[in-house]
């Protein structure tokens, strides 16, 4: 009875695979409605800060499970969930304009422009090449060239075919850098769970589930980026300033004891965290200086990384217990103890070390570093919109915080810890003197630094700032995010810039991108866009679960009308199926679309279809007198190149249409490619064993496959 | 229960008939796009669609009055699916959606809506769209061309492509005629392009299944001529090829009117393209394979009228 154990478990392991992969789906539907009701609460809170105790709570309650459950879980497409579908395109006759030099650009130019963008409106050709015949068409014939329009700043590149190239490679850029800055704001603008990816060598694809203000949106993203360099300020006097904060909202919160208790609960991600200390090792020096200076800085002590609170033990703390002594300190610290301070002492080699807000006087010299989880990020930044707390800020100062990454998967699930500065509020220079930007290894050190150049402009007023700076840091500031904040090592004149001490390539690159912003201005347009209302989404699963339910049933009954006990064992099979394509779908981390439905709905009809053909073949073969036992293998075993034969060359077809298409296009090919090879799985295997199952019992076996009974 | 009980039917001898009407609709079909050129969606045109849902119905004459009162003049309404549901087309601009939800809130202040959906799409993507389409059907019937030669042989693959040309003609005209009558949404566009693509693999499918019978059967029936092969493989799938017609169909019947105005068109040019794809197979498929080993491979296939046949 082995090959029945075997049957057995070809029929139980998809379904308990099903049960494993699906389970997730249905966690995660049951969490969202709780995070609804939560919601619900938070959005009725008194203030802001209530409201983001209230979410923190679900987030310490539910958030891993909650975040788990949503990564394994089946997702909806945006056309049933609702949301905004946005196509955007680097517009590179703008950045061709943008390149050329300003006194340059005469009538002739302006013609070929506008032939570029014509036929660039209708046509899949890389804009820079059309642009390269149009100027040959109408440019050439009138004697200009386009060393006259183009003036890149390298002599050796001063041919057509260099420049064009160097054209190319800036479109590219291009994309780049728009889709750092679109990523920072959707993620300021607090669109959950988008979905931001470049397709082919200038597009930007989004998702942005649940929004529906286009307008809004729109100008989110085709707004340009600007780039700032700005002066540190994290001095003595902002510490200072933070910790009269501190004292101003510990009387208040005496005052009124209740709000103390709403604030809590967000303050035990911070305490339970280990902040780790920041590595200010990023420096800034001129390429032509001498390299002696140019060992970076490595944080040596790690034992230095513990909490702020554990620190300090004079007096106040003293004969209380760990947790008591950490809830005294916030409570007298609500502000500050949202972050973590660490100071440096300005001998490069020094070590960081973790301040406390206890002290009456802060070391006037060196630099602070302040570090915050991005969980108490939203709560800190509705505090400094108080108006009290902003006027205790020193004078020209404002805080920035440093670019969110990308969340690596660990940090998906204890989140980021990021930087923050004092910047004084005017920039020294804005990015537009930047020419280029590249990342590099440096041969000395292995490490990777990224090289900038400036314009003649740029470089002299570069040259005063990092003069009258030496020692201190400047941030490099796009669109209000600190991408790096390098120590000037010395006066940078000539206007070639190193920025070392990138901690990997990736870092580098960020860095490259954000600073070739600066040198163009990435205009990108849109040109597609979809916005499915939340109605229209509901709507759309109704019927879909409706249409597919129903067309389940008629398939049911008409397989067991007509086939008799067979039907009843495709039916099962059928079922089985559905569970398999689900499982299947949902552990490829696919989406479930409308059209994905309908690939669905359509494989409901064409699974039948090989049971159809086995049947078919096993009534022929009983009409020929065979056994039943003898005429089942007889009929699948004939039916199976039939089978094989047709669903390669519908899988086929699936396939082209996948790679082909695009958007609803690649869901419907991908439910139905699913849809084939669980179909040849269930009605093949699944189905043979149930029947074999059936036929095992009893010594004269019988089973109708509907066959009249005459013959 | 049993629909055809050991059939007999002359399948091969009925071809002449029905290769006629096969080639009045095409004809047909054509002149008819030809005189009204089909409509194709937006997304191969580029345009801007608004899907909009009004809280009390209202009649689409009415809405085109507001809408051509707010600015678009030059706009196409159709109803969406539900009561008071509409589909608005409008001339591309930056805002165009927004000036005409605002515009409709101060006309039907009374009657509040709903946006079901905005799309906006670029002459750009459009294009790319039209060519997408393009290169899908032209890779497909490539790719099953050599398949089938493989599998089988070259006159059978040919045959094949013979049949998926007439599918997807037979079937484009026909949901051309239809979106004349205006019974259901039928605009060409993504979705209705996703089910023709579909119906090439099912028609291929249909006609693989014969020819596999017809392959088992040229070992079996030796002796036999070409054209009772082929009458014989036919009506022994044919209760097949009639059950799997009818349990797709009437899976694609309950979309067509369950699955919402959103797969209206993709459920109809399904519909048709399976039958027709049934029917090519029977019909188109098998007489070419004969006429082409008649013809071409100059093979007596046990019929003398061949030559007359598809000629």
């Amino acid at each position: 009875m082995k090959s029945k154990i075997g049957k057995i478990a070809l029929i139980v392991i998809p379904i308990i695979a099903a049960i494993f992969a699906l389970y997730p789906s249905y966690n995660y539907s049951q969490l969202e409605s709780k995070r609804a009701e939560y919601l619900q609460r938070a959005s009725q809170a008194a203030n802001p800060a209530d409201s983001l105790a209230i979410m923190n709570e679900f987030k310490k309650n539910y958030g891993q499970e909650y975040q788990s459950a949503k990564e394994n879980s089946l997702q909806l497409g945006l056309d049933l969930k609702g949301g905004m579908y946005v196509t955007m395109e680097v517009d590179v006759v703008k950045l061709l304009r943008e390149t050329a030099q300003k006194e340059a650009i005469d009538e002739t130019f302006d013609r070929v422009l506008e032939a570029t963008e014509k036929e660039s409106q209708t046509s899949d050709e890389s804009v820079v090449d059309i642009f390269a015949r149009k100027f040959n068409e109408i440019a050439k014939p009138e004697g200009k060239s386009l060393i006259s329009y183009f003036d890149l700043g390298d002599i050796s590149n001063a041919t057509e075919e260099g420049i064009l190239e160097e054209l190319t490679n800036n479109a590219d850029g291009a994309i780049n850098q728009a889709q750092e800055v679109i990523r920072q704001r959707i993620d300021k603008y607090g669109v959950s769970e988008p979905n931001i990816q470049k397709q082919g060598s200038r597009r930007i694809l989004l998702e942005l589930p649940g929004v529906t203000d286009e307008s809004q949106i729109r100008s989110l993203l085709e707004t340009t980026a600007r780039l700032e360099f700005k002066l540190v300020r994290s001095n003595a006097a902002l510490v200072q300033s933070f910790q009269k904060i501190d004292n101003m909202l510990a009387e208040k919160q005496g005052n009124k004891p209740i709000s103390a208790n709403a604030t809590q609960t967000d303050s035990a991600k911070v305490t339970e965290q280990e902040v780790p200390a920041p590595s200010p090792s990023t420096e800034i020096s001129s390429t032509e200086a001498a390299d002696e200076n140019k060992d970076v800085v490595e944080v040596a002590d790690t034992n230095d990384t513990q909490e702020e609170t554990k620190k300090d033990t004079t007096n106040p703390y003293e004969g209380l217990s760990e947790t008591d002594a950490q809830n005294l300190y916030a409570s007298k610290h609500p502000f500050t103890r949202m972050f973590a301070t660490f100071w440096v002492g300005d001998n490069k080699n020094g070590q960081m070390q973790p301040v406390s807000y206890d002290i009456s006087s802060f070391p006037q010299q060196g630099n602070y570093y302040f570090r915050i989880h991005e969980d108490s990020l939203a709560k800190l930044k509705i505090m400094l919109t108080d108006p009290k707390i902003k006027s205790l800020l020193p004078f020209d100062t404002e805080l920035a915080f440093q670019a969110k990454s990308e969340a690596t998967e660990s940090e998906k699930i204890t989140g980021q810890f990021l930087d923050f500065y004092g910047l004084k509020s005017e920039p020294e220079l804005t990015g537009d003197v930047i020419i280029d930007a590249g990342k590099n290894v440096d041969p000395t050190t292995n490490s990777w630094v990224v090289n900038m150049s400036m314009n003649s402009d740029g470089s002299e007023k570069w040259a005063s700032i990092t003069g009258a700076n030496v020692g201190k840091r400047i941030a490099i500031v796009l669109d209000g995010n600190v991408y790096s904040a390098p120590n000037v090592n010395s006066k940078i004149s000539g206007g070639s810039s190193q920025i070392s001490g990138m901690a990997n390539a990736k870092e580098a690159s960020l860095l490259e991108i954000v600073l070739k912003a600066g040198a163009l201005k990435a205009p990108v347009k849109i040109i597609e866009e979809k916005v499915v209302g939340a109605s229209l989404g509901d709507d759309s699963i109704a019927s879909g679960i409706n249409s597919t339910l129903f067309a389940f049933g008629l398939v049911v009954l008409f397989m067991m009308l007509y086939y008799s006990r067979a039907g009843l064992v495709a039916d099962i099979s059928l079922l089985i199926n559905i569970l398999v394509i689900f499982t299947i779908l949902a552990s490829l981390g696919g989406t479930l679309s409308l059209p994905g439905i309908a690939g669905i709905v359509l494989t409901l009809g064409m699974a039948v279809d090989a049971n159809i053909l086995i049947f078919e073949r096993v009534r022929e073969e009983l009409n020929k007198g065979r056994s039943i036992r003898s005429a089942i293998d007889e009929g699948f075993s004939k039916a199976m190149s039939a089978i094989f034969d047709s669903n390669i060359t519908t899988f086929m077809t699936g396939l082209i249409l996948y790679y082909v298409g695009t958007g609803l296009i690649r869901g419907f090919a991908l439910t139905l490619m699913i849809g084939i090879l669980s179909t040849l799985f269930t009605a093949i295997m699944v189905s043979r064993s149930l029947i074999e199952l059936q036929l095992s019992d009893g010594k004269n076996p019988s089973f109708s496959f509907g066959q009249s009974k005459n013959s | 229960m049993q629909f055809f009980d050991k059939t007999n039917i002359d399948f091969v001898a009925k071809r002449k008939i029905l290769l006629t009407v096969s080639l009045s609709t095409i004809v047909f079909g054509l002149i008819l796009a030809f005189v009204f050129p089909p409509k194709f969606g937006i997304d191969f045109t580029g345009g801007t669609e608004v899907g909009i849902k009004f809280e009390k119905t209202m009649s689409t004459s009415e809405l085109r009055t507001a809408v051509s009162e707010i600015g678009f003049e030059s706009s196409e309404i159709k109803t969406f699916g539900a009561e008071g549901s509409f589909l608005i087309r409008i001339a591309d601009s930056d805002n165009a959606p927004e000036l005409l939800k605002s515009g409709l809130n101060n006309k039907f202040a009374d009657n509040p809506h709903v946006v079901l959906k905005v799309d906006k799409i670029g002459p750009k993507i459009g294009n790319e769209m039209r060519s997408q389409a393009f290169l899908a059907i032209l890779f497909s019937a490539i790719v099953i061309l050599l398949y089938l030669a493989f599998r089988f042989e070259f006159s059978f693959g040919l045959a094949a492509l013979v049949a998926l040309v007439h599918d997807i003609m037979v079937t484009f005209l026909i949901v051309i005629i239809f979106q004349k009558t205006g019974i259901f949404s039928l605009e060409i566009d993504q979705t209705i392009l996703a089910a023709m693509l579909t119906v090439v693999g099912y028609s291929i499918n249909d006609t693989v299944i014969i020819f596999d019978r017809v392959r088992e059967n040229r070992d079996l029936m030796k002796g036999k001529s070409l054209v009772s092969i082929f009458n014989r493989s036919i009506n022994e799938t044919l209760s097949r090829s009639v059950n799997t017609t009818l349990t797709t169909e009437i899976v694609l019947l309950v979309l067509l009117f369950f699955g919402g105005p959103t797969l209206e068109g993709f459920a109809f040019t399904m519909f048709v393209g399976f039958i027709v794809g049934t029917y090519s197979s029977i019909f188109i498929a098998t007489p070419f394979a004969l006429w082409y080993f008649n013809n071409v491979k100059k093979i007596d296939v046990g019929e003398n009228d061949m030559k007359t046949a598809t000629a």
